[in-house]
């Protein structure tokens, strides 16, 4: 750290602690390197940091233009983030029973405190990342991001764009409303129309002939147990990928040569 | 941008040598670039906490704005009219009022994403990496292309509607379910691939039209399903839909 001179007094005594604090082996424990002000600890805070690891130290200029990327990802899994806390929390309160479920989300409007404005996040949180999801993968698409060797995150990208609808449709049941079951049931129609095997499908989906108790533990479990899972999975893929691949796509990367193959 | 990216030295036209140093390397530094990246402490983190905070002022000022929707018990005596899906499976359900459900419900989509992972197998170029529409042609591809699948569209809906397939053929069900849709489907797409080619286009640059044709078809079958879909899921206008027919 700089040392300057500063008049004896308050601040003093406050920088002094500071210091003690920084230099005391609990803290030493905690933080690998002193604040990232010199480029090495800013390199070694990336190396040494769990939450920041999947970051690379340096990045491209380029990929820091708002107007290539408009954070699209970074949004969309922030709203992820949101999703599993406020559901996480949602789960406190609801009962996956048809007795229950409907009764359990007037309470929550009623009686929970911040009951509202929890599920309204919940809510909002999924419509909003159905749409930043999609706008990501328009961007990536339009920018021809998709491009060797980035062919097989574009396909996980599209995997993970298909797993969030799955995700929002199965939580679209829980409130055990009207506007759920009907929806619901106008989509296990469509499924049941198909050939061969839609009457199977929709059996196994709703595990009854009709949209009730056993569809309701279904579309829970898979709200928030295994496509939660999934999800985690293919997302860690998809991050860690960005990172072997060369991290974001830029011009520099383009060469004028016609299909590879050839070539190689 | 800031300190550490500045050029220390700076090279002087009036001058005819410039100032170089020994400096301490992994590798040798030939042929490559001038640097053009920057730490990601704090350059890329502080955008991303900006994002984060961002989205969350949005989210909260939305949801003490805007309740989230809660109807009455389900009850499956109740029959909702329209009873509609979430609203990014409404451009499923608009499809399902032109055609046979497994058409709309399996096929189309399926093959719609199956398309999709192929996009990066099928365009194997390197060129134009990191441009938005690669060039101005590419632009004016999507654009056109956007604009060709909207009118279409918009047509079909209304001619399905006031003039509906099914009462110029009804029999047998293979037509109207089926074979009229495919080939409508096929005809135009073949006629979008057919106009674009027109520009001599690159692969990518085709497929951005196709790409287009589909965003556009999203986005414009969620519309007119979502805005403009009353009892029976007829058409009608925004500010006529029954209470209720909106599903937020």
């Amino acid at each position: 750290m700089r040392t300057t001179e500063v008049p004896r007094g308050q601040g003093d005594k406050k920088s002094y602690l500071w210091d003690k604090i920084r230099q005391s082996s609990p803290w030493r424990s905690l933080f690998r390197q002193g604040y990232p002000n010199t480029d090495e600890n800013r390199a070694l805070v990336m190396f040494n940091t769990f939450f920041l690891h999947i970051h690379p130290v340096n990045v491209k200029r380029h990929s820091l233009k708002i107007s290539y990327t408009w954070g699209l990802g970074v949004i969309s899994f922030f709203l992820l983030l949101v999703l599993v806390g406020t559901g996480a929390w949602l789960m406190f309160f609801y009962v996956p029973s048809v007795e229950r479920a409907y009764t359990d989300m007037q309470n929550l409007e009623t009686a929970v405190t911040f009951g509202i404005l929890m599920r309204g996040m919940h809510r909002w949180a999924a419509h909003l990342m159905v749409v930043a999801v999609f706008l990501h993968m328009c961007r990536v698409f339009y920018t021809g991001s998709y491009k060797h060797p980035r062919e097989f995150n574009w396909v996980i990208g599209v995997s993970l764009w298909v797993l969030t609808l799955l995700l929002s449709f199965t939580g679209y049941l829980l409130p055990w409303d009207q506007l759920s079951y009907w929806a619901i049931t106008v989509s296990a129609n469509i499924v049941g129309s198909f050939p061969f095997i839609g009457e199977e499908i929709r059996l196994l989906l709703l595990g009854a002939s009709e949209a009730g108790q056993q569809a309701l533990i279904r579309f829970y479990t898979l709200h928030i147990a295994i496509f939660p899972v999934v999800m985690t999975l293919l997302l860690g893929v998809h991050f860690w990928r960005i990172r072997k691949d060369g991290g974001l796509s830029s011009p520099q990367e383009s060469t004028e040569n016609e299909p590879r193959g050839a070539a190689q | 941008m800031s300190e550490e990216t500045r050029e220390m030295f700076p090279k002087d036209s009036n001058k005819t040598y410039g100032l170089m140093a020994l400096v301490k390397g992994t590798s040798p530094m030939v042929e490559k670039g001038p640097r053009d990246t920057v730490m990601s402490w704090p350059h890329l983190l502080i955008l991303e906490v900006l994002a984060a905070l961002g989205t969350t002022v949005l989210l909260l000022f939305w949801s003490l704005a805007v309740k989230a929707p809660l109807r009455e018990i389900a009850n499956p005596e109740v029959t909702e009219n329209p009873a509609k899906a979430a609203w990014y499976f409404l451009s499923l359900q608009e499809l399902l009022l032109h055609m046979h459900p497994a058409l709309a419900g399996l096929f189309i989509p399926g093959l719609v994403i199956i398309l999709l992972i192929l996009i990066p197998y099928i365009d194997r170029s390197k060129k134009d990496i990191g441009i938005w529409f690669a060039s101005a042609k590419g632009r004016a591809i999507a654009l056109w292309s956007a604009v060709y699948t909207a009118v279409w569209l918009t047509g079909l809906i209304l001619f399905d509607e006031f003039v509906r397939v099914r009462s110029l053929v009804s029999e047998p069900e293979i037509l109207p379910g089926w074979i009229i849709p495919i080939l409508v489907i096929g005809g135009l797409v073949t006629l979008l691939y057919l106009l674009i080619r027109r520009w001599h286009p690159t692969t990518r640059e085709v497929i951005m039209g196709l790409f287009s044709a589909f965003v556009v078809t999203y986005f414009v079958l969620t519309i007119s399903a979502l805005f403009f879909r009353g009892l029976g899921m007829h058409l009608t206008w925004p500010w006529d839909l029954p209470p209720g027919a909106m599903p937020f």
